[in-house]
């Protein structure tokens, strides 16, 4: 087994979002990989510049959706047939009509968590710490900064991936390193 | 860019409408005489099915303006053309006038009162005769007729204004007025329903048939929508100027009003099937039982879980020919739909029989009223031109 090592990015911020989406497209196009963005709202075209696969979260969702239909209607026979079968006016203890609304409702819920819970998971989020965040500027990733981070060995030199950043129109670039997750 | 340029109206498409429309009438009106019960309710259906599309259309624009949408501008005019169909339809209603007596069993004369018996008859003689009377019948229709009218030719007329004068004031008043005329819209379509179909059974009430009337025209409204963009895809036509996004939208409208479809479907069966009172009960009784059963599942498989399932696909949503096949079969089915609500009152016990007049009024109503809305729309652009939002339209992205 590898001995773990640091991990190291070279952070730049750019003024704009369109500035950030064509750096992004131009270092992928030269060949960096694992690299992310950031910023403070959801960036047109940011996920085609990065060259990401398809999410994967619909079908998380349809599996959510069809556990909450199975589960719903599992549980609704159950109690109504076999654990506590009531006649109600004279219906079939299998009604399946009136199972719907029930049915209905569990496969939203279920539907929405793995919404949810697959995209906060696919994140790795919550995030509580990365590297990243000991750099005191790029807090404004959340305000109003849009934030590139490459991906850069630890202990090497950084110049050119630095320089090729300023010259896409970085307003400032930096270097950091840490242990992530 | 030349999709910028008018209308001319190509003999291609509105003659043989136009053509295939006046000889399904003409056979239609042949059926009268030889066998006027069944062909009653043919042009029923066919009236239904082409009306409902057309003033689908227009709340569909209301309801755009309503909520200052801008994504669908390129795509207005034609929404605008479908729903200024309107008054044609007024004329064919006229045609419905001698088929009324066959069809509604509280019309004076009609041969159906005789299979009404006892408190049924009593209740329909007395309870129902202050709605259900011809008098008052013609008179909701000229209000439907008037509304739908009015409200269509005032937003297309604006809208139409504008491509030669500019100016947001134009565009302003269009937002000002369609609010204002949704209310009427949603009302006139409710009592139109009640009036045309759910007065075929006039014992068996639902509040919300309405919306089951109109929820699968507004879906027929979408894919007849969604067909024209796609057939004017050529060069030069404005459908070049139709992105994927918009097609992407226009299948998510598709997606959410089947699902919507067989919402509304599902509440008004809910409600009957768990109270199972005596008057209520034999709509769905006679549709769920015996020779009408099967279609009854077939329509909840082929007009809900199929397209449903079909539609979640984005990639297809984003490949505008071959959403347009699911647009087609959703046009299908949906008169398979009104097959369902109206033709029981019919054949009864006898279940899905099937007549030629079926066909030819379909064919027949449907070709006069695309002939005549492509009729309206020579002479003019098929974009609005001058609207002020018209470039953000034009490269609308998924948000």
């Amino acid at each position: 087994m590898e001995a773990k090592v640091l991990d190291s990015w070279v952070l730049a911020e750019f003024a704009t979002p369109d500035a950030l989406v064509d750096a992004t497209r131009q270092m992928r196009e030269k060949g960096f990989q694992g690299m992310d963005t950031y910023s403070p709202y959801p960036l047109h075209g940011g996920s085609e510049a990065l060259g990401l696969p398809p999410s994967r979260v619909p079908f998380i969702a349809l599996g959510g959706a069809l556990t909450g239909l199975v589960t719903a209607l599992a549980m609704q026979t159950w109690m109504n047939t076999i654990d506590y079968p009531l006649n109600i006016g004279g219906r079939p203890l299998l009604s399946l009509p009136a199972w719907v609304p029930i049915t209905f409702e569990l496969t939203v819920l279920f539907c929405a968590f793995g919404i949810v819970f697959g995209l906060l998971g696919l994140s790795r989020l919550p995030q509580p710490y990365h590297p990243a965040f000991e750099f005191e500027a790029f807090r404004s990733a959340s305000t109003h900064g849009y934030w590139l981070s490459v991906p850069h060995p630890t202990g090497q030199d950084a110049t050119d991936t630095t320089n090729q950043l300023k010259s896409l129109g970085a307003t400032q670039v930096t270097v950091v390193s840490g242990e992530n997750e | 860019m030349t999709a910028m340029e008018r209308y001319t109206g190509t003999p291609k498409l509105m003659v043989p409408a136009f053509g295939l429309g006046v000889v399904g009438l003409v056979l239609t009106a042949v059926g009268f005489f030889m066998n006027p019960e069944a062909t009653s309710f043919s042009y029923l259906l066919g009236f239904t099915y082409w009306v409902g599309i057309s003033v689908a259309a227009l709340i569909m624009l209301a309801i755009f303006h309503t909520a200052k949408a801008k994504w669908l501008i390129v795509l207005r005019r034609t929404m605008e053309t479908m729903a200024i169909a309107v008054p044609v339809f007024a004329v064919l209603f006229l045609g419905l006038i001698p088929a009324l007596k066959y069809l509604y069993p509280w019309f004076p004369g009609s041969p159906l009162l005789a299979n009404i018996h006892g408190v049924e008859l009593e209740h329909l003689a007395h309870k129902q005769h202050g709605y259900l009377n011809p008098t008052f019948f013609a008179i909701r229709q000229v209000i439907y007729f008037a509304v739908w009218i009015f409200v269509s030719t005032r937003l297309h007329g604006w809208s139409t204004k504008q491509d030669e004068a500019g100016g947001l004031d134009l565009t302003v008043k269009q937002r000002r007025f369609s609010p204002g005329a949704l209310p009427f819209l949603g009302l006139t379509i409710t009592f139109a329903a009640f009036d045309w179909l759910m007065s075929l059974t006039p014992m068996w009430q639902s509040t919300i048939y309405g919306v089951y009337y109109f929820s699968g025209s507004f879906l027929a409204a979408f894919c007849v929508l969604l067909l024209a963009t796609v057939n004017a895809q050529g060069k030069d036509l404005y459908g070049s100027v139709v992105k994927t996004p918009h097609y992407h939208n226009l299948g998510k409208l598709m997606l959410a009003f089947t699902a919507f479809w067989a919402y509304i479907a599902f509440s008004q069966f809910l409600l009957v099937w768990i109270a199972n009172i005596p008057e209520e009960a034999p709509f769905y009784g006679l549709r769920m039982f015996g020779p009408w059963r099967p279609l009854s599942i077939a329509l909840f498989w082929l007009h809900f879980v199929l397209p449903f399932f079909t539609l979640l696909s984005r990639k297809l949503k984003e490949q505008p020919r071959k959403l347009a096949v699911v647009g087609v079969y959703l046009l299908l089915i949906h008169a398979v739909d009104l097959y369902w609500l109206i033709w029981p009152a019919f054949s009864g016990e006898a279940g899905p029989t099937f007549h030629w007049t079926l066909i030819t009024a379909w064919v027949g109503v449907g070709g006069v009223s695309v002939g005549y809305a492509l009729f309206r729309a020579r002479g003019r652009y098929t974009l609005p031109v001058k609207d002020p939002y018209i470039a953000e339209s034009l490269r609308y992205v998924q948000p």
